[in-house]
């Protein structure tokens, strides 16, 4: 349903919407997206508890563009930008973990009774299509002859420009005022016409964190000066939309009120959710042991669309694993207990002795 | 007598909304999580068909957007634009010269400001409407809410809401209001604007949850008269259908 943007690498044309796609970075998740994000929209996250896979999220993402030679600005005032750029996982020729049940499939899952359903798809999943994205391995850091070749800018708000800005918090200002001048500098704005065309990828790690507070304010007016989120959402979206550019935004979610929230959900164009299962009664559910946390699709906004691509009622879950982050459907394995925990639940009777024999036997 | 080109009877949201030449102010709320843009991509199919000139005030979606729908719908709006039957206010395209403005020349920032620049543009070209023909004229404001992110008191809002909605007084002027529900202040301007209109459109999500089948709910409000349906939105479309022949609707 796609076909390659050969003028802007590392980017496919929607021949379904028109919209200009490009790779999340992640393989499991761009299907989910409707092919990958689709250029001048603003992605917000909201981090799970600890920001360990939200940070992930991020990583693919920054890591997707230095390897399809995006220009790339990260911004955080929690972690030093450098930092996370030193940390991107390297890119692979060909996946890391691959599914086993993928590969042995075609052999192990002949149906016997229902033979008649065998050739149906399994899933509603729509049918895939060529991705454009890589693979990359989380246990080894990107080489340092891919970061040197790129256009990478950071914003660390260490340095806040002076002057009247309409936000309490400068900062928020200063980081709009570096992704304007960045988007102008590269020449992304869609009125530009440069010869060689490529895109911006703005990366905000935890923005409306506790650092991102006003100066003598303490950590309980964070809901009170949500104002400043709601405007500088509302300027990106703005920004991101005249341009050839695409803005991944982590929050930290918990901080935050649900109704602080869905207002930024509702400046965003795709929101996400990471539910992790750490610190939880879930943590140790044997159902869901193979998992790490739900991942939420809570938004999925239909540009130049009517129809939203989200697909509806289907509970995902994302896993990490060594080398790999991978989100899938969630699938319960059957109520069946193991014979081994069928027999310690049994009491044993005296008379039985040793016996396996299940109580109803004589 | 009817005609099957009439997209008001042919086209299901518009034959859901029955929207009359008495309708002077439609009020559609959206509801958190729900995406009620479709009931104005609906609306210009109807009002370009009856060849009424409309002025767009956008917050959310880009021209791009508007026109790639209208092109599936079946109507040109670049076309209208060329004709002069369509002014488009593209308030995040301005508002992006305004944040160079704002940090390079150090402007005294007053946010009322903005919205007083906005009513005398779309007053401007109303006027400029009227003059030219008596065909009907239509304000449509896509979403009123983001004034609030923006930094506008709920006061100045309510005030220019009330501006718009007093142009309605001539003849032949309509005004169609979209704003999101999500905050206290987003409500109470909600509020204020239900309280004054002739038909009220409220889209929500579904209270249990995503479906494949059904995208939301949409309660159409007339006087006394409160109709709900069920819509789901297509590639191609969007089919509404009662609460109770969903399934039927579906599959037919």
């Amino acid at each position: 349903m796609e076909k390659i943007n050969s003028s802007i690498p590392g980017t496919v044309l929607s021949t379904h919407n028109g919209n200009l796609l490009t790779s999340s970075g992640i393989m499991s998740l761009d299907p989910l997206l409707g092919g990958g994000l689709p250029v001048g929209t603003v992605v917000l996250v909201e981090e799970d508890f600890r920001g360990l896979y939200s940070k992930i999220l991020l990583k693919y993402f920054l890591a997707e563009g230095l390897v399809s030679k995006h220009s790339t600005l990260i911004a955080s005032q929690d972690v030093n930008p450098a930092k996370i750029l030193k940390e991107l996982p390297a890119v692979i020729e060909s996946d890391p973990e691959p599914d086993i049940k993928q590969e042995g499939q075609a052999i192990t899952d002949k149906m016997k009774i229902a033979f008649r359903y065998q050739n149906l798809p399994t899933s509603t999943a729509a049918p895939r299509s060529k991705h454009i994205g890589h693979h990359f391995d989380l246990s080894r850091n990107i080489s340092f002859s891919n970061v040197d070749k790129s256009d990478i800018d950071f914003w660390t708000g260490e340095k806040l420009s002076t002057g009247y800005s309409s936000f309490i918090n400068p900062a928020y200002s200063d980081l709009l005022k570096t992704i304007r001048n960045k988007i102008k500098k590269g020449k992304f704005f869609l009125k530009d016409n440069p010869e060689k065309k490529s895109i911006l990828r703005i990366g905000i790690h935890s923005l409306g964190s506790a650092m991102w507070l006003p100066s003598r304010s303490s950590i309980s007016c964070l809901n009170e000066n949500c104002q400043d989120l709601y405007m500088f959402l509302f300027y990106l979206r703005a920004l991101v939309r005249s341009a050839h550019a695409v803005a991944f935004v982590t929050i930290p979610a918990y901080l935050y009120e649900e109704k602080i929230l869905e207002r930024c959900i509702h400046s965003s164009d795709i929101a996400i959710k990471l539910d992790s299962f750490t610190g939880t009664e879930l943590e140790k559910n044997q159902s869901l042991k193979d998992y790490h946390g739900f991942f939420y699709l809570t938004k999925l906004a239909a540009i130049n669309s009517l129809a939203s691509k989200n697909s509806g009622s289907i509970e995902y879950v994302f896993k990490l694993r060594r080398k790999k982050f991978s989100i899938s459907v969630l699938h319960l394995p059957p109520d069946i207990e193991t014979k081994g925990d069928q027999m310690d639940s049994n009491p044993m009777l005296g008379c039985c002795g040793g016996s396996n024999k299940s109580l109803l036997e004589f | 007598m009817t005609f099957l080109s009439d997209p008001s009877v042919t086209n299901p949201v518009l034959s859901s909304l029955k929207i009359k030449s008495e309708d002077k102010i439609i009020f559609i709320r959206e509801n958190s999580l729900a995406d009620s843009n479709f009931i104005i991509t609906h609306l210009f199919k109807q009002l370009l068909h009856q060849k009424s000139r409309i002025c767009l005030l956008t917050l959310h979606n880009n021209f791009n957007h508007y026109q790639t729908i209208g092109k599936i719908l079946g109507y040109d709006l670049r076309e209208a634009e060329g004709k002069g039957d369509l002014k488009i206010i593209d308030l995040m395209e301005e508002m992006v010269e305004y944040i160079d403005r704002e940090i390079e020349d150090n402007i005294h920032d007053e946010r009322s400001q903005i919205i007083k620049c906005v009513y005398n543009t779309m007053e401007k070209q109303i006027e400029h409407f009227i003059s030219t023909n008596n065909q009907p004229v239509y304000i449509v404001i896509d979403d009123a809410s983001h004034f609030l992110d923006l930094g506008v008191e709920l006061g100045p809002i309510i005030g220019f809401v009330n501006r718009c909605i007093n142009l309605t007084s001539k003849d032949n002027v309509h005004t169609v209001i979209n704003s999101h529900v999500e905050s206290k202040s987003d409500l109470i301007l909600a509020n204020s604007i239900q309280y004054v209109c002739d038909v009220f459109i409220c889209v929500s999500a579904l209270k249990t949850g995503k479906s494949t089948d059904i995208t939301g709910v949409m309660t159409v409000v007339r006087e006394d008269n409160e109709k709900k349906y069920h819509y789901r939105t297509f590639d191609r479309g969007v089919k509404t259908f009662n609460p109770c022949d969903t399934i039927y609707n579906l599959y037919k």
